[in-house]
């Protein structure tokens, strides 16, 4: 798939939005509970303001990926139906509920409204991110995403983007915390690394279709694409088989994996192991996040395979086992010209 | 419910993209329209098509065969491109099942054509809305066409007479026989698409040939003996 950097661009801004308001109102949250985690107020909305900066940004962006960008707003019609629908209402609905928590926080009503919301403001954003992570793993002709791993890791990734983004804050404000919050940095980090390694290796397990089922014919008989009605790319091979993205994946997985998981990894570990925490190793902890973020979801696009690329003979050539009783594996030929 | 679709006879489709031709030529003048083209008469035309015909080769050589398969959309019973429309822009009529797109209403987000197994949505770069096979449903219920000329522009022009089109869940119409004697069959049944447009198989010739023609003193003996018995 072509990877829309629009898409890629809302990923970060939503995630390191959300996940940064779930721990800033994670810990307001517990103060109903008796425990002294109450953050200071121009902490609140220095994160508040960067929450709602951040997801304006992201659905700015984001509509860069639309043909229409004006008619945006119509994308609530289908909330029964359509996960890009939901996402729409969820996201639009966190950033109006974020705002009307910030002026709470600002005009210091910490009473019954401001957990209101709060907790409206939270449930709001982690439906937001599950619809975005379920218009992934929805689609069933994607069979790379078509699994509860892309829900998973995408959720976990918002976690990752916004403990560490918290820990660069509560660094300046509510220091004593700087040491739960670099555990539970490692801790998504870990996590994170453990799904995105489950999410590739599941891909050699994936029991892939053949252009002989595509096309209906015997499983036994070679089949070679001759001609695809055109003389040069059209939407489908531009949109569905990124030949570039191609090219560059063995290249570009391994950079995202080191910089998204193991570079962050080594810093958090080394503050944890030592104790010696310095503002520098947390600031390039969030940003090498950051930037491995980016290109692992642009791993993510390109690593995954639609099934019409069956019909233009661009599907990854895979062997099979056969449904309907024949347990036999076979190697079915597809070349291109 | 009516399910209108067409019906390809795989055994005398030529693939010589008549029927591609004047989809593109009708539809991009007609109620669904412009189709757009950029560097048509450049190094790398690109536009967009309703119909594209792939051409394959089965079997090994040289006991390979040949055959076109034009491919529009299917115009599936159950559609996946239609839940998935953010807007309800893309929706399946319930009169006769047809899969449409209200431009008006598309955002061209482009989730539909992800949610296409078979590649059959396009992108308009021009319009920025997605685009796809109406079955000329702006010739079909047109009543200031001849009866006969109310039929999809692909199903018309096909010279070899490849293409069929009618309701597929009225077994007195051509296409409902023509699926249920010939054997007809879908695309990538296993997707779960339930498909409306269905493709006759290619069938091996196989003559008859009466035991009196093989008899010396007809003149068309030798003639039978040298197409069917050849090196034998």
């Amino acid at each position: 798939m072509h990877p829309p950097f629009s898409l890629i661009w809302f990923f970060l801004t939503a995630g390191v939005s959300i996940g940064l308001f779930n721990f800033t109102y994670f810990m307001e949250f517990l103060t109903l509970f008796g425990k002294d985690t109450a953050l200071p107020k121009h902490m609140v909305l220095i994160s508040n303001v960067i929450s709602l900066v951040l997801i304006g940004l992201g659905a700015i962006g984001a509509s860069f990926h639309l043909g229409h960008k004006l008619r945006a707003w119509k994308a609530i019609k289908r909330f029964h139906t359509s996960w890009l629908s939901r996402e729409a209402v969820f996201s639009g609905a966190y950033g109006f509920t974020l705002l009307i928590f910030a002026l709470l926080r600002y005009f210091d009503h910490t009473g019954f409204w401001y957990h209101f919301f709060g907790i409206i403001t939270f449930i709001l954003g982690w439906l937001s991110a599950f619809s975005t992570a379920m218009i992934y793993a929805s689609n069933k002709f994607v069979l790379e995403w078509n699994t509860s791993i892309s829900v998973l890791y995408y959720l976990n990734m918002y976690l990752m983007l916004g403990s560490s983004a918290f820990l660069a804050l509560t660094y300046f404000y509510r220091k004593e915390f700087v040491g739960t919050y670099i555990f539970l940095t490692f801790l998504f980090l870990a996590l994170g690394l453990a799904f995105r390694l489950a999410f590739n290796i599941r891909q050699f397990y994936i029991k892939k279709p053949t252009i002989n089922e595509a096309l209906n014919l015997p499983h036994n008989r070679p089949i070679r694409v001759l001609d695809t009605g055109t003389t040069t790319d059209n939407y489908c091979t531009e949109e569905f088989y990124y030949r570039k993205g191609k090219e560059l994946l063995p290249s570009i997985l391994p950079l995202a994996y080191i910089l998204t998981f193991i570079v962050p990894l080594f810093f958090v570990l080394y503050m944890w192991i030592t104790g010696r925490v310095d503002y520098n190793f947390i600031k390039f902890t969030f940003l090498f996040i950051v930037v491995g973020s980016a290109l692992e979801r642009w791993s993510f696009f390109v690593e995954g395979n639609h099934v019409q690329n069956l019909f233009y003979g661009l599907y990854p050539e895979e062997g099979y086992t056969l449904r309907k009783g024949y347990m036999e594996r076979k190697k079915t030929r597809i070349s291109y010209r | 419910m009516p399910q209108y679709a067409l019906v390809i006879d795989l055994n005398t489709c030529v693939g010589c993209h008549a029927c591609a031709t004047n989809c593109k030529e009708w539809n991009t003048q007609a109620s669904f329209g412009p189709l757009s083209d950029f560097e048509p008469y450049g190094r790398n035309p690109e536009g967009v098509w309703y119909n594209r015909i792939m051409s394959y080769e089965v079997g090994d050589f040289p006991d390979t065969q040949v055959f076109h398969l034009p491919k529009s959309c299917l115009h599936c019973q159950d559609a996946p491109c239609v839940p998935v429309c953010p807007t309800g822009a893309s929706y399946k009529r319930e009169q006769d099942g047809i899969v449409l797109v209200n431009y008006d209403d598309c955002i061209g987000c482009k989730l539909c054509s992800w949610s296409c197994p078979y590649g059959c949505r396009e992108f308009d770069e021009a319009d920025k809305v997605m685009k796809k096979c109406t079955l000329c449903i702006d010739r079909i219920y047109d009543e200031s066409l001849p009866p006969e000329h109310r039929k999809p522009a692909c199903v018309l022009t096909c010279p070899a007479r490849a293409r069929f089109f009618g309701d597929i869940e009225d077994p007195n119409s051509e296409a409902y026989k023509m699926i249920k004697e010939r054997n007809g069959f879908v695309l990538f049944p296993d997707m779960g698409t339930n498909p409306a447009n269905h493709y006759l198989p290619r069938t091996e010739t196989k003559v008859h040939v009466d035991e009196h023609l093989l008899e010396a003193e007809n003149p068309l003996f030798l003639e039978v003996v040298r197409r069917h018995y050849k090196g034998g």
